[in-house]
């Protein structure tokens, strides 16, 4: 190698004066400085300490284990705990430290009782990744734990790791509105971008509450690095960093009138969801039937899965923002306050109801064959007269009505947090048109009046809308969480007049004589309210006082809307039970008992404010 | 004597053999580590060092003093290229670094290392009759500095906005600053330094310890300096191997064919290796000094030790990284490190040299 340049005499100096070549030296003996630091230092490393370097190589004894952080409680809006965290033991297993996977899984399926196979799969699967700690088996019981803990010698690469578990205290009666937690699953480990907190094995909320607040809730795992010796024990710890809790969330929900609701829906197939028209806080979500969300916090077997998702009842469906159905009279609430603020109608026009509606060659029924004579618009609310709102449907037409539905927030999903809401269905000609390839019937926006047509709503959309019809026309987004902040989408612009007829008509519903839902008045408070009955299958007719006769999937749905107290609403409940016969005796008292159980918890706040008045 | 042999005679063989030893060990290491996976880096690696050589030859044969007219143009192209990549730069794990094109990326980073140098050697070369900038001379140098830096920073790439800021102060060091402006800096820079920490927020400042102190982050950089301790101590005196470092093949070690790719050759050449290694990158920069000192003009010799500085920087920065003396930072190893802009700009860097090497033979 040529390292010396020959400089033959008739080249011209270099121009590099005296001052720069100074420094030129000065950069020269610097950059020397910083290659003797790298030699010394590889010297040492690799000369001196090579064997000890070379001894960590060859275990590679470094172990790296995450610490989970503690989950954030899930509060109601009384700081009332409903998932809370208990402690529990994982089965741990780090992969490479297990040489003999048949011996090892043979051992704990004897001890976890569990299967021998998923057990040697497991271990297998987790070899992919050999130094990472997998949990074998979750919160198993203290006895398990105690027998595995005395034969850990026999064990090698097995532990047991103290942790928390999930622990819903409202068990099924608040699984829908928490949701639960479960293993991250393959595909969304796959789906994850770089840098994400989670790991194989980890908890991650899966449905409700725990999914949408999951980052708010999760925390930040901690990490454990140290030296094991041959056998996988633990000789050092090298480093830690402690993990930070996660943050408690608040719903909107009060657990007393939850639990109410609850109660009020055992056995029957519905949902219950009751709002504070003033706020738009979800202060009860009901989804019956339910399940209890602990089966899904460790790997279930296949026959609990099936059990669950083959159940004709479909326990797992949220049924309040993914229940679809026909509206039912209820509707008639949302006619009334179109044709009032259209101008289609005054409070005190009357229709006269002879129990049925001819128009062309159709025939269309009052559900009092007998008919309701004269009907004002109160009168027709409070007996829900059905030939005053066909009148009014057919006058109106479709286009107004599906026009104000989509003003109201149906047909789109409510904008409550969670993410899986169903949109319903605001029938228009168009939609028809493109659905069915026929023209609009004149019929169907009569029986679209009565809430009969195509229109389907969810239990949520509908507390939306009755809820801003009675609290002044202000359209409120639903929340469930106490920190979204008030929505306002919008004002309906229906006179305030207007608004305390339909109000009227709402409470003569349950206070008039001859109210559908007279049965459910209470002294002790006001409360307005409307039901309504959706036929599943036409031809069985909906006003038998008694369905029970009739097979379970024919029979109506019952619908009921009530709040109270009829000045200012505090409280909005809407309750629907699915093949619950008429929507008066079977829904109303369920959504009574909401308000009444709300009242009762007001009790002690009232005193407090006599006291101070005082 | 032809003009021919007079041509190849006067290059500096040297220095390219040099460079291309390292080039070749760099190839070694490359292949044992990306055998386990997938070979495909290993022949684009070798596409790139190709296209570098031809790129090299293009530097050497236009005479570097057309730089002098073109520094300006060059400059804005960078600024340019820097802004470009955070507008339709590709996002990779949060960070805007690289310009799609077609089935490749480039880095416009990596050019503004070189672009700096030229660009300073310029300014040095119009300011040669100031003897010691003061204040006033170096407002506009510093601030036409900090914009490409502040860019880079940006993207975010803390590495090489790192790298471009300490060659640029080497080189302002070099032109020469009053010895009373220089004292009056520094005293400047270390009493701030407590004010800027105390008006910084909680996280920002938790964010500079760990930075500071890998051990904090102990999942992520910590790990790999770690892991990368024991690949570089445990290669003992003469290694394990090629392709049996345990460390690299069985993937303990991440980033081993970028960042860490020096606890390859440390882990499977061991001490014999990795100081041959540093006596070459020793020999190189001394070679580039040397041409530096006999440079004919003052543009040449700047733009030589700038290289030295370029070369030096990364040499020391990536290599104390890997052997736990220095905070994880992305900063690549020269003519070794995956990567085609570096690699390119690497042989730009060698091309610039030769050909100031070469035409002080021209007069």
């Amino acid at each position: 190698m040529n390292w010396n340049m020959n400089n033959t005499n008739n080249i011209p100096g270099p121009h590099i004066d005296d001052d720069l070549k100074w420094k030129a030296k000065i950069f020269i003996a610097f950059v020397f400085v910083l290659f003797t630091i790298l030699l010394l230092r590889l010297m040492n490393m690799q000369v001196f300490k090579g064997s000890y370097y070379e001894s960590l190589a060859r275990n590679n004894r470094i172990r790296i284990v995450s610490i989970p952080a503690q989950r954030g409680k899930i509060l109601d809006r009384n700081m009332e705990v409903l998932a809370d965290n208990r402690p529990a033991y994982n089965l741990i297993a780090i992969p490479e430290d297990i040489s003999d996977v048949s011996f090892i899984a043979h051992r704990l399926a004897g001890i976890l009782g569990s299967d021998e196979e998923d057990m040697i799969e497991r271990i297998r699967e987790a070899k992919k990744r050999p130094y990472n700690p997998v949990a074998l088996a979750r919160d198993i019981s203290f006895h398990q734990m105690a027998s595995i803990e005395t034969q850990l010698y026999t064990l090698p690469g097995v532990s047991i790791d103290a942790t928390s578990e999930r622990d819903y205290v409202l068990k099924e009666l608040g699984a829908h509105v928490l949701g639960f937690l479960g293993e991250i699953s393959r595909k969304q480990l796959e789906g994850l971008k770089p840098g994400s907190p989670y790991a194989p094995g980890d908890p991650i909320g899966k449905t409700g509450v725990e999914s949408i607040c999951e980052e708010t809730l999760r925390g930040t795992k901690g990490v454990r690095i140290f030296e094991v010796d041959a056998t996988g024990r633990k000789t050092k710890i090298l480093d830690e960093k402690p993990p930070v809790p996660g943050e408690d969330v608040v719903l909107t929900i009060d657990k007393r009138l939850q639990l109410t609701a609850c109660r009020s829906m055992a056995g029957r197939a519905g949902s219950v969801v009751a709002m504070d028209p003033r706020t738009g806080n979800i202060l009860a979500m009901v989804s019956s039937p339910s399940f209890d969300p602990h089966v899904f916090l460790s790997p279930m077997t296949p026959e609990v899965w099936k059990g669950i998702i083959e159940d004709p009842m479909h326990p797992l469906e949220n049924r309040p923002i993914r229940g679809q159905y026909s509206p039912g009279s209820v509707f008639k609430v949302i006619i009334a306050a179109l044709a009032l603020r259209n101008n289609f109608i005054t409070p005190q026009d009357t229709v006269y109801c002879p129990g049925a509606y001819s128009l062309g060659d159709s025939t269309f029924k009052c559900w009092r064959r007998g008919g309701h004579g004269n009907m004002d618009l109160v009168s027709a609310l409070a007996q829900s007269c059905d030939v005053y709102f066909y009148v009014l449907g057919e006058r109106l037409g479709i286009d107004r009505i599906s026009s104000f539905c989509t003003d109201l927030g149906l047909g789109r999903p409510t904008g409550i947090e969670f993410k899986d809401e169903l949109s319903g269905l605001v029938p228009t000609k168009e939609w028809k048109y493109k659905r069915f390839g026929e023209q609009w019937q004149k019929g169907e926006s009569v029986i679209t009046a009565i809430g009969q047509g195509f229109t389907l709503v969810t239990p949520m959309q509908m507390t939306k809308v009755m809820s801003s019809v009675v609290n002044g026309g202000n359209v409120l987004t639903p929340r469930i969480l106490a920190s979204t902040e008030i929505t306002k989408e919008r004002t309906l612009n229906i006179r305030e007049a207007d608004l305390a007829v339909i109000k009227e008509g709402l409470k003569a519903v349950v206070e008039s004589e001859k109210g559908t839902a007279r049965a459910v008045r209470d002294p002790d408070f006001t409360m307005g309210g409307k039901t309504g009955t959706v036929q599943v299958v036409s031809g069985y007719s909906s006003n038998l006082p008694d369905q029970s006769d009739l097979p379970y999937k024919i029979r109506d749905h019952a619908w009921f809307f009530g709040f109270s107290p009829v000045e200012d609403p505090e409280i909005v409940v809407v309750a629907i039970i699915e093949h619950g016969g008429s929507g008066s005796s079977i829904a109303a008292p369920v959504a009574r008992d909401v308000i009444k159980e709300y009242y009762a918890g007001k009790g002690p706040c009232d005193e407090q404010v006599c006291q101070d008045n005082r | 004597m032809s003009r021919y042999a007079r041509i190849t005679d006067n290059i500096d063989w040297g220095l390219i053999t040099t460079a291309l030893a390292i080039v070749f060990i760099g190839l070694l290491c490359l292949y044992s580590s990306s055998r386990g996976t997938s070979l495909a880096i290993f022949y684009k690696q070798l596409m790139w060092i190709a296209i570098g050589v031809l790129v090299m030859i293009v530097v050497f044969v236009v005479d570097y003093r057309v730089l002098l007219r073109s520094a300006w143009p060059l400059y804005i192209f960078m600024i340019l290229g820097l802004v470009l990549v955070l507008v339709i730069g590709r996002e990779i794990s949060g960070a805007r670094r690289w310009i799609s094109l077609g089935p490749m990326g480039i880095q416009p980073s990596e050019l503004a290392k070189i672009i700096m140098i030229i660009w300073l050697a310029y300014w040095g070369e119009q300011k040669k009759h100031i003897q010691g900038y003061g204040i006033r001379e170096l407002v506009l140098p510093t601030f036409f500095i900090l914009i490409p830096v502040g860019l880079i920073l940006v993207e975010p790439d803390l590495g090489t906005a790192g790298i471009v800021a300490l060659i640029s102060c080497t080189l302002m060091l070099l032109l020469g600053i009053k010895r009373s402006t220089f004292v009056g800096l520094l005293v400047l820079f270390i009493s701030a330094m407590p004010f800027v920490w105390f008006s910084l927020k909680e996280y920002q400042r938790l964010r500079i310890l760990t930075f500071l102190d890998p051990s904090r982050d102990p999942l992520g950089s910590g790990y790999h300096a770690m892991q990368s301790k024991i690949a570089v101590g445990s290669g003992g005196l003469l290694g394990k191997g090629f392709l049996e470092g345990t460390q690299t093949q069985l993937r303990f070690l991440p980033e081993h064919h970028t960042d860490f790719i020096f606890s390859v050759v440390a882990e499977e050449w061991g001490f014999a290796g990795s100081a041959l290694l540093l006596l070459l990158y020793i020999g190189l920069v001394t070679k580039i000094t040397q041409i530096g000192f006999k440079a004919k003009d003052r543009f040449g010799t700047m733009i030589c030790f700038g290289v030295a500085a370029y070369f030096t920087l990364h040499i020391f920065i990536n290599i104390a990284m890997a052997v736990g003396i220095f905070p994880v930072v992305g900063v690549p190893l020269p003519f070794i490190s995956y990567g085609g802009s570096f690699m390119l700009i690497n042989w730009i860097c060698i091309g610039l040299v030769l050909n100031i090497a070469w035409r002080r033979f021209m007069f």
